[in-house]
């Protein structure tokens, strides 16, 4: 009996392998499927549909939305705080994508040789910030940036650097880049883990080929750990593409886009026009819509990115 | 013929479902979650609950009266058994909004809501009722005008203001006495000389926030009725009616800022200061004064050392000059609207009328420290510093600074150009416009 359906199922493996079902399997497989297709496209599908419809009309959030095609669209483009809103948004991703994927790398290679000793608190001590909610890591470092009482300031004048001091969340230069450094802190422990996890996939025996044939740290890092890597680099690097495309929260908490938009990204300025002040007694949700369909769009580009890379890599 | 087995467990032991069972199973699993939506929308009865009863929704974001609304509802309950009361305090303007907006787009609006800026858009667009037709003019009477003036078009009343705002500045005497501040500054050069006396002793004037931006204009706006006497300029310059931000009295208010920034009334980073940090400031005597509004006295009940509680004093805006009028902003940004829809309006109405009771109302906003809207509760504020902030209304220092028209909230960004000294007002007052104009779409 064991043996039949051991047999049966070796049949069975060899069938799907090949993509040859019998019908009443591959309507099973449908109705197995049928539950999570059918909550996707309710909850993630027509949401979206919904969105691009209603990007292409003029609609305050109730009553019926009045078709106005690509009018939403030219608006944007022709909108100076919607245009650098989207640079903006650019340049955080870009930023925050190099940043947030090689610093965890480099720790994580670190922790897995030369802090081997100190692995577990070194990964426990940076993986803590990211278990924090960004609203809740957002209240706290506005505070520690608190220009008068704030910890930064009082540290840089107590050890006579206050002529750096300033008022970092308040200042459109300073404003954006005092975020970035913000989202690394935060980022760095879960990207780190991930790379370390990826780590532990190298053969060891790979490393000791390359000590034979002389290689150096340099090397093998270059040569075997960063080619075994490829796949969770594809991931994380995506990953941070994505949450720097539709990145709001920390935005929102710490300088809800100010001052004067100096720190404003696509997603804080469409939750403004939509759900917040910003268009006052009447809200702009067609508008906002047509940026969320931008931020869509360059997510699905960034996933199309790592699609390609991983089919790619696995070849 | 039956079908072949699959094993359910690894051993293959004797729990096993024929591909029948399963494909059964797998059917009506999805048949019944595709069907929740429908099930629960049939079971949906709006305004009405169990037994009966009939349901009134209540949403605000209103944390101050977080201790009250369970006796308030509850003493409404018993007196009305037919009525259930569901209330629902958000924690900010940030969390409610989106859900009400949701509740708003799906057409199930709860049956007492607070509008905030949308009050007249909801109102025209027939979601929230003409309180005028259903309370009666009696009822409305009482209000103070800048409340009612705020929820008003055509005649029509589309919301009631439940506590009212105006702003004052807090002020420590300790630390003006310490800094040889003798009484309150009377005009804005006043304060200045003030403040140049605070900021030698190593303290801040003036604690304000100007992040968000929108609260920077909480302070300026009414620089616009000082330098103009006019307190409707605002109301013009919202609604683009007539005025714009290019206009000399905008460019004069914004010159008489810079003047206040000049002079160190402010504490240094006004753009990165939020509210709550412009408040903590000030309690922890790091700023002798802090420019706030009269949700501050309970703020400072729950913040504050009970020392600092009971020394703290207010006073009014420094006026332009000696003698003229001491302009501050006052609306009632926390109103109350009635689903106009609703088949519970009646007992919405019903627990409007309880809630704005002489009796209830008084003793709602003594509790909670917080500013009537009514004359007649008014008149038994028993905070001090409440009472005289209410007083100020009855002066006619309040004017209007809530940003109700569209894109209007956006002339406080080019306000940091101010605040930071980086900018000139002509070109801040030309930005302002370009913003709010942009804004518009």
């Amino acid at each position: 009996m064991s043996a039949q359906l051991l047999s049966g199922g070796a049949a069975r493996r060899e069938r799907v392998a090949s993509g040859r079902l019998h019908r009443p399997e591959t309507i099973a497989g449908y109705v197995f499927i049928l539950p999570t297709v059918a909550l996707f496209a309710l909850f993630v599908g027509y949401p979206i549909v919904r969105a691009v419809y209603i990007s292409l009309t003029s609609w305050s959030g109730f009553g019926d939305p009045v078709f106005t095609g690509l009018e939403n669209y030219a608006r944007m483009a022709a909108d100076p705080v919607a245009r650098a809103a989207f640079v903006r948004t650019l340049v955080f991703a870009a930023v925050t994508t190099v940043l947030q994927t090689l610093l965890p790398l480099g720790a994580a290679v670190l922790i897995n040789s030369t802090w081997k000793r100190f692995g577990v608190v070194a990964r426990t001590l940076l993986f803590i910030p990211g278990i924090v909610s960004f609203v809740v890591t957002g209240v706290v470092w506005r505070l520690v940036l608190d220009p008068n009482v704030g910890v930064v300031n009082r540290l840089l004048d107590s050890i006579g650097l206050e002529t750096l001091s300033r008022t970092w969340l308040g200042e459109a230069q300073t404003a954006l880049p005092t975020i970035v450094v913000v989202a690394l802190w935060q980022g760095l422990g879960l990207n780190m883990l991930i790379f370390f996890a990826g780590l532990q996939g190298i053969d060891p025996t790979l490393y000791e080929a390359a000590e034979t044939d002389g290689a150096n740290a340099w090397q093998k890092f270059r040569y075997v750990t960063v080619p075994g890597l490829q796949v969770i680099t594809t991931i994380v690097v995506s990953l941070n593409l994505i949450n720097g495309f539709k990145a709001f929260d920390l935005i929102y908490v710490m300088t809800q886009g100010g001052p004067n938009h100096a720190s404003e990204v696509m997603g804080t300025l469409l939750y403004g026009l939509a759900f917040g002040s910003t268009s006052g007694s009447v809200p702009q949700f067609g508008y906002a819509s047509a940026m969320s369909i931008v931020v869509l769009l360059l997510c699905t580009a960034a996933v199309t990115v790592q699609l390609v890379l991983n089919r790619r890599a696995a070849r | 013929m039956p079908g072949p087995t699959i094993p359910a467990t690894s051993d293959g032991g004797s729990a096993a479902l024929s591909r029948r069972s399963l494909l059964t199973l797998g059917t009506v699993g999805a048949a019944t979650l595709g069907s929740v939506p429908l099930l629960s929308s049939c079971g949906s009865d709006e305004g009405s609950g169990g037994g009966g009863k009939t349901t009134v929704r209540v949403w605000t974001w209103y944390s101050e009266q977080q201790d009250e609304w369970p006796r308030l509802v509850s003493e409404f309950e018993a007196a009305n058994p037919s009525i259930t009361i569901e209330n629902r305090v958000f924690g900010t303007p940030d969390q409610y909004l989106p859900a009400l907006a949701a509740a708003v787009s799906g057409g199930d609006v709860p049956e007492i809501f607070a509008p905030h800026v949308r009050a007249l858009t909801y109102g025209e667009a027939g979601i929230s009722a003409d309180l005028n037709a259903e309370l009666g003019t009696d009822f409305l009477s009482d209000f103070f005008q800048s409340t009612i003036d705020e929820y008003t078009l055509d005649g029509k009343q589309y919301a009631l203001g439940w506590m009212a705002q105006t702003f004052g500045i807090f002020y420590n005497p300790d630390l003006m006495s310490a800094a040889g501040v003798d009484g309150e500054p009377e005009t804005w050069d006043d304060l200045i000389a003030a403040a140049q006396r605070i900021n030698a002793t190593g303290k801040s004037a003036v604690s304000l926030s100007a992040n968000p931006g929108t609260s920077g204009l909480d302070f300026f706006l009414p620089l616009l009725a000082q330098v103009s006497d006019d307190p409707t300029f605002y109301l013009r310059l919202d609604q683009l009616d007539g005025v714009t931000y290019t206009d000399p009295v905008v460019v004069q208010s914004l010159e008489l800022l810079k003047k206040l920034v000049d002079g160190g009334v402010f504490q240094p980073g006004v753009n990165g200061t939020s509210g709550d940090q412009a408040s903590s400031l000030f309690f922890t005597e790091g700023a002798a004064m802090n420019f706030n509004g009269s949700w501050a006295p309970q703020n400072l009940v729950q913040n504050a050392t009970p020392e600092f509680v009971q020394k703290y004093r207010v006073m009014k805006n420094p006026a332009l000059t000696p003698g003229a009028q001491h302009y501050t902003a006052n609306q009632a940004g926390a109103g109350l609207a009635v689903s106009a829809t609703s088949r519970a309006k009646d007992a919405a109405l019903e627990f409007i009328r309880f809630l704005y009771s002489p009796e209830q109302y008084v003793q709602t906003m003594n509790n909670s420290n917080s500013m009537p809207s009514t004359k007649s509760a008014a008149t038994e504020v028993t905070n001090p510093i409440l009472k005289q902030m209410t007083s100020w209304l009855l002066d006619g220092d309040g004017v209007p600074h809530i940003p109700f028209g569209n894109g209007s909230s956006e002339a406080g960004g080019p306000l940091a150009g101010i605040w930071d000294g980086s900018a000139e007002p002509s070109a801040v007052a030309a930005e302002m416009q370009t913003a709010v104009t942009n804004a518009r779409g």
